[in-house]
């Protein structure tokens, strides 16, 4: 019997996890029906669905959106699972996220099995207890659909799903819900042994007591701990005690003690699961992380907001101070030199890592099967920049070995196997990794996944400069990718993206626009922008507005296909730039904008133009010139920006025609498959010609904006900007009766922007959003 | 014999009509700064330099100072010149009334600067290093300090010191080993040895104050472990009278080439006891303090002797005759013409004259800008002003004082073989001049300062505060046909610097040493431009004031001067430019064996 695709899932459990694995499920343009249990002692005429109803509600407001637009919402349906039991008739698969008691979910997996369909598949999100104890007593029937599926929280933004099939699991049930995770859920797929906590959570939770426990006994300040086993090892800038913070101390000890339930009496874990008094008073005083009173840190607000920092030794807060590491200094990059730092510091850095470390390789062939499973999990799972094996390549087989054996931990087979070698490799242009059996493998990518990275293992740019690159990714399509700091763009990116244009006219079909940079773009490279600004040199200036220009309408006017594939942010000149492609393909969670207000400029590259043009021929808006005008006048003075690619669509920067790519992996795929769709017949778009109301629709937006500055929502400067932006929107000094051309829309976006960066206010928002990260508000 | 008259119409031009003098009033705390007051403190200073402090000079550089067991004896005459500075109330014009100071805008204390560096700068060093003291501990002292210190340092009874260098340790302050021990009375023991001590000891005031660098034991090491000590020669009773003779003792002067009547102490200083200035570890934020402040009078030394020695250059070009011009005899009735006829020597005169008067401008746009800093009420234009000063602060120092060397030298040249004797003084001129360029931070590191710290510092807004006004003012007068002479020159320059400081940010940012082998040409070209910026504004002023009842020549001679320096001096912002685009790689690339 074969699965069918997946159409329709079920949710059971309303908590944290179910209610966000259904909005993500919703968020693929999937129903799913989420049902919890009927709130006890309830009165009379209650709703008996409330709480997965409140579950609902809640998803709604949740910071990060767990919803990725207002249409997703509608295809959630809340139930009870006594009345609305018949709803998973129709599903395809079902998922179960209820608490951790075996009890409770066996005799829900019995009313399940009463009312699926045959061939449906069941899963549960368990961390802690094992399959082949979930599915004991029940039929052969059901435990041949079942598997577990282990999501990360928030289920929408964490991209590893762990997946465990169990000795009696059809391999159809495995790969169907694995392919709608990668597909339509957007996951990176992890197949897992049976075993306690899995990958990500047995090696994870290792590791943050590793890092508890040491830091106790050594007595590491958790500032410095936190800036050790952060970085420098390609973890998370809040380390240890800050993401404690993040998941919740009171959630520690439940986890700690069901895996230490779990795991055989020699597991290396049980040694680093010592009580901490400390924290146990902090959870029992309501001091359980940044959802409690606070956690390690806190923000004081008694004392005006001072941010405090606990003292392990006194328990104590003090104020939070820098962290001071010396040997972070003296290492340089260098992770030996760190590790062996004869300092405090050096011993926490070894006494932490080595120790995660050396527990990675002994979850070879226990937890999973090979190394890569292992870094991806850990990659995905806790956002590490590099995997276990990776960083012990980093640091050298052989000596973290030697390292091992000193210290008397240890050493797993895998890194006997690995002696004289490393994990990975590239060979013939492949990314190789080395098996258990010490025989080298081709790490394989999902079917369909296309990635830059590699590509490059084999291939050199076609064009390059110190910005961007230029790549041949097969069948005439070539990949136009920026390479500067955050993506930022500058006159290299520009004149490479020109050059570029004219090649592919010659010698290729289309082009795709994308990277693998954690943002597409973040905009132009202010830091540039604003020193020439400083020194006056308007004319540079001016050129780099009127260059962008020019290549982007080139890019639009291009006889071939271009199609954009942002993931990440894509603000400003990053958002413009997709609007000039001829098609948008975006991974679903891309955060788009034209931001330009925020650093008291406006958008100079087209984007003012595009989004007229955008929200012309698609925004269904009352018939005139000055709705449209007016909606575009909102987006970019109050500098809106799509938090989802869904929410993109809603705003116009996509059109409706343009695509959403759920996996990461697959984006650049989905984006060429794109281009070459477009190839036969291509024919540049026509030249747009604007109607605009001129002088009184700048004037009447003008005064919406004046408002706002006496009710103190805008400020001084905001006047200023606003009235510029206005200026281009309206169309400069026009009037209904004189169709207003492309080209004079560019000037009227440069000579605005001209007239804005020479004003002392746009270059103080211009400096300090550089210097802080934040908008100045003047 | 050389002879010495403050240049004081200039000043005054400076002052009233490049600057707004007038409006400093304006600035809460100068109120009572009119003309009516500032005017006669000018010339009652010029009166004090010419006649009191200038007579010393030459003899006192002949002299030197003398050094007995500990004891430092200046030149004759020096302690009765400090008695009047003294007693006229000259030591406290630039302090803060709260400390029985006068209050003097810097505007006004910069053109002082300027003519004590004239008249005698060896003389100049002994109240100027008291200033320098009197800045860092009034800005960073605790209030139990300064009660104690300020007012007599004020008033010029005690005068104070800098004391950084030590014998391994200049520029590199990091090295530093003098060494603080807690005493357990809130005081430390202060035990090391520091080197080139201006006015480290002498017989002009009662006490002095030391300021000293030292490292609290166990402190970091680098420059985070430096902390800033007071170090009275005589320990200070409580009520105000000196006590016993602290442990901080003249072990030498040194015979140096120049300023020969300052005395430079190596002072050792074994178990001396000294009091923290600020919090343990900020030494060097109290210290840099007063080294702006200081670098900024440096750059007056420059302009000062380069002043004293132009006067001498035209009185002998006058008076000199030699030879006759070779467009035909001037002076039929002399046995030959002045050599002021001479195209060269019309040529080096001028030179010195268009610096100077520059350099002039120059100083007065940064102490107006340092005083609109301090006082103005509204806090957007006091850090305007603030960056200005930041900016402008190596460019004075470094540019100012190559200009005093230059000028002085030419200054030797216009004598001829007189200018290498002795008597006629103006050797001595270049003597003085030549450790301006090198003490408060060498003009190399000056114009490291200035492409390292100031240029890239918030992305260039420090740049902003001179390139915006210069660019606004080019803008503005660029269709003024009276001006044109002078504008497009300018601009010629300033589109160079824009190109240089663009080139430098961008190859400076990942490879270091281009830009520290552009910095000094550079600060050059940078201090060439604002020269000219200031010269177009002074020929902006002058213009329509010549023929009119205010003319006395005085303006003729600017435009005039405006001119050569257009036409004659600031063309070398061309080879400066040429230095700076040719990149550093000769300079990097050259073996280390080879030299």
């Amino acid at each position: 019997m074969s699965i069918s695709p997946i159409k329709k899932v079920a949710v059971i459990g309303a908590g944290v996890m179910g209610a966000g694995i259904a909005a993500h499920v919703a968020n693929s343009g999937t129903p799913v029906v989420l049902l919890d249990i009927v709130p006890p002692n309830l009165p009379e005429g209650g709703d008996r669905s409330a709480i997965a109803k409140g579950a609902v509600e809640k998803l709604l407001k949740a910071d990060p959106a767990a919803f990725m637009s207002k249409a997703a919402a509608k295809l959630v349906t809340p139930g009870n699972i006594e009345d609305d039991i018949g709803l998973l008739a129709d599903c395809d698969w079902i998922v179960e996220a209820i608490i951790e008691r075996l009890d409770l979910k066996q005799s829900l997996y019995a009313k399940i099995d009463a009312v699926r369909k045959p061939g449906s598949a069941v899963s549960s999100n368990t961390s802690t207890i094992p399959l082949d104890k979930l599915v004991a007593g029940l039929s052969d029937a059901f435990a041949a659909d079942f598997l577990v599926t282990h999501f990360f929280n928030p289920p929408r933004y964490m991209r590893l799903l762990e997946v465990v099939a169990g000795a009696k699991t059809r391999p159809e049930a495995v790969s169907a819900v694995s392919r709608f995770a990668d597909h339509r859920l957007g996951k990176s797929v992890v197949a897992c042994k049976d075993r306690p906590g899995f990958i990500a959570n047995r090696l994870g939770v290792m590791w943050l007591q590793a890092a508890v426990v040491e830091a106790f006994d050594l007595g590491v300040a958790i500032e410095d701990a936190d800036a050790i086993i952060g970085r420098p090892f390609g973890i998370p800038k809040t380390g240890v005690f800050g993401l404690l913070d993040l998941v919740g101390l009171d959630l520690m000890p439940h986890v700690n003690a069901s895996l230490a339930g779990a795991l055989p009496a020699e597991d290396m874990f049980h040694a680093m699961n010592r009580p901490a008094p400390l924290i146990e008073r902090m959870i029992k005083d309501g001091y359980t992380g940044r959802k409690g009173k606070g956690g390690f840190y806190r923000l004081n607000r008694e004392k005006g907001k001072v941010k405090e920092a606990i003292d392990l030794a006194t328990g104590d807060y003090r104020t939070q101070r820098k962290a001071d590491v010396p040997a972070l200094g003296d290492a340089g990059r260098s992770l030996g030199k760190l590790l062996d730092h004869d300092s405090l510091h050096g011993r926490y850095a070894w006494n932490v890592m080595g120790r995660t470390l050396a527990y990675a390789a002994l979850l070879v062939g226990d937890a999973a099967d090979e190394v890569d499973a292992i870094d991806e999990a850990m990659r995905l799972g806790y956002n590490w920049k590099k995997g276990p094996f990776e960083l012990i390549d980093e640091i050298g087989v052989d000596g973290f070995v030697a390292r091992l054996e000193k210290a008397g931990l240890p050493v797993a087979p895998i890194l006997r196997t690995a002696a004289g070698k490393s994990f990975y490799r590239i060979e013939n242009g492949r990314r190789q990794c080395l098996g258990l059996d010490g025989a080298w493998r081709d790490v394989v990518r999902p079917e369909g996944v296309l990635m830059l990275a590699d590509i490059k293992l084999s291939a050199q740019p076609i064009l390059k400069n110190g910005s961007a690159s230029l790549w041949d990714i097969g069948d005439g399509v070539v990949c136009f990718e920026f390479t500067s700091k955050m993506n930022a763009l500058d006159p290299d990116i520009i004149a490479l993206l020109g050059k570029s244009i004219a090649l592919v006219k010659k010698s290729y079909k289309a082009m795709v626009v994308y990277n693998e940079g954690s943002q597409f773009s973040v905009g132009a490279n202010l830091g540039l922008a604003l020193f020439a600004a400083n020194i006056a040199a308007w004319p540079e200036i001016e050129n780099l507005v009127a260059s962008g220009q020019a290549t982007y309408k080139a890019l639009r006017y291009a006889p071939f296909p271009t199609v954009a594939a942002p993931s990440g942010m894509a603000l400003g000149g990053g958002c413009e730039i997709l609007m000039h492609c001829s098609a948008i393909q975006a991974h679903a969670e891309t955060y788009t904008g034209l931001v330009e207000v925020g650093v008291g400029l406006l958008p100079g590259w087209g984007g003012c133009k595009e989004l007229l043009r955008r929200w012309t021929a698609h925004g269904r808006l009352p018939k005139g010139p000055m709705p449209v005008v007016g909606k575009v006048f909102e987006m970019i003075s109050t500098a809106q920006v799509a938090k989802s690619a869904a929410e993109a669509k809603e705003m116009m920067i996509m059109a409706p025609t343009d695509g959403i790519t759920m996996n990461r992996y697959r984006l650049l795929a989905d984006a060429k498959a794109k281009a070459l769709s477009m190839v036969e017949g291509y024919a540049p778009p026509e030249a747009p010609t604007f109607v605009l109301p001129g002088a009184t629709a700048r004037s009447g937006l003008n005064m919406a904006v004046a408002g706002f500055a006496r009710l103190g929502k805008a400020t001084p400067h905001d006047v200023v900007v606003s009235d510029e932006v206005a200026g281009v929107l309206s169309g400069g000094d026009t009037d209904v009766t004189t169709p207003v051309t492309e080209d004079r829309l560019y000037e009227l976006e440069r000579e605005g922007f001209m007239r804005l960066v020479r004003t002392p206010g746009s270059l103080a928002r211009v400096e300090h959003m550089l210097e802080t990260g934040k908008p100045l508000r003047n | 014999m050389p002879l010495y008259k403050a240049p004081l119409r200039d000043m005054r031009f400076c002052l009233y009509e490049l600057m707004d003098g007038d409006a400093l009033t304006e600035l809460p705390g100068y109120e009572e700064f009119g003309r009516d007051l500032v005017d006669p403190v000018l010339e009652e200073a010029a009166k004090l330099c010419e006649e009191v402090l200038f007579p010393v000079n030459r003899s006192g550089d002949e002299e030197g100072c003398a050094y007995e067991n500990g004891v430092v004896r200046t030149p004759k005459g020096f302690k009765e010149a400090y008695d009047q500075f003294r007693d006229g109330g000259w030591t406290s014009i630039a302090c803060d009334p709260a400390y029985g100071g006068q209050g003097l805008p810097f505007a006004v204390d910069t053109l002082i600067t300027e003519m004590i560096c004239s008249s005698n700068l060896s003389f100049g060093m002994y109240p100027g290093l008291s200033h320098g003291a009197y800045v860092s501990l009034s800005g960073y002292g605790s209030e139990e300090l300064k009660a104690k210190y300020l007012p007599r340092m004020v008033e010029g009874v005690w005068s104070g010191t800098m004391c950084l260098t030590e014998p391994h340790c200049g520029t590199d302050l990091g090295l530093l080993r003098t060494a603080a021990v807690p005493n357990g009375d809130g005081s430390y023991a202060i035990t090391g040895t520091k080197i080139f001590i201006s006015a480290g000891e002498h017989d002009l005031t009662e006490n002095i104050v030391h300021l000293v660098l030292a490292r609290i034991q166990g402190a970091p090491k680098g420059v985070k472990g430096i902390s800033l000590f007071l170090v009275p020669k005589y320990l200070v009773k409580d009520d105000g009278s000196l006590g016993a003779r602290n442990g901080a003792v003249c072990g030498s002067i040194e015979h140096k080439m120049g300023i020969k009547a300052s005395a430079t102490a190596v002072l050792n200083f074994d178990g001396a006891t000294g009091w923290l200035i600020g919090e343990p570890g900020k030494g060097l934020n109290a210290m840099f303090a007063m080294m702006n402040t200081e670098r900024l009078a440096v750059g007056m030394q420059g302009l000062g002797l380069a002043e004293v020695s132009r006067q001498n250059s035209v009185l002998y070009a006058r008076d000199r005759i030699q030879g006759r011009s070779i467009s035909g005899t001037k002076a039929p009735d002399k046995a030959a013409d002045p050599i002021l006829v001479h195209p060269d020597v019309r040529r080096m005169l001028l030179t010195q004259r268009a610096y100077i008067e520059g350099c002039r401008a120059l100083g007065q746009w940064v102490a107006t800008s340092l005083d609109i800093a301090k006082h103005h009420p509204d806090a957007m234009k006091r850090q305007e002003a603030d960056d200005l000063v930041f900016l402008l602060t190596p460019i004075v120092k470094a540019f100012m004082t190559d200009v005093g060397s230059e000028v002085t030298n030419l200054g030797v040249q216009v004598f001829g073989g007189h200018g290498f004797i002795r008597e006629h003084g103006q050797e001595q001129y270049v003597r003085d001049a030549r450790i301006t360029q090198i003490y408060e931070g060498t003009n190399g590191v000056q114009a490291l300062d200035l492409v390292g710290r100031k240029m890239p510092a918030h992305a260039g807004r420090y740049l902003r505060r001179f390139f915006h006004p210069v660019q606004a003012w080019i803008e503005a007068n660029m269709e003024n046909e009276a001006l044109a002479e002078f504008v497009q020159p300018l601009a010629k320059a300033f589109v160079r610097l824009q190109q240089a400081t663009g080139q430098i940010a961008r190859v400076g940012m990942a490879k270091p040493d281009e830009a520290g082998a552009a910095s000094v040409d550079y600060l050059r070209l940078f201090g060439l431009t604002a020269l000219a910026y200031l010269w177009g504004r002074m020929v902006e002023v002058s213009l329509p004031k010549i023929g009119t009842d205010e003319d006395d020549g005085f303006y003729a001679a600017k435009v005039a001067t405006a001119r050569f320096y257009m036409e004659r001096l600031l063309p070398e912002t061309g080879w400066r430019f040429s230095n700076i685009m040719a990149g550093g790689k000769s300079i990097m690339a050259f073996p280390d064996d080879a030299f």
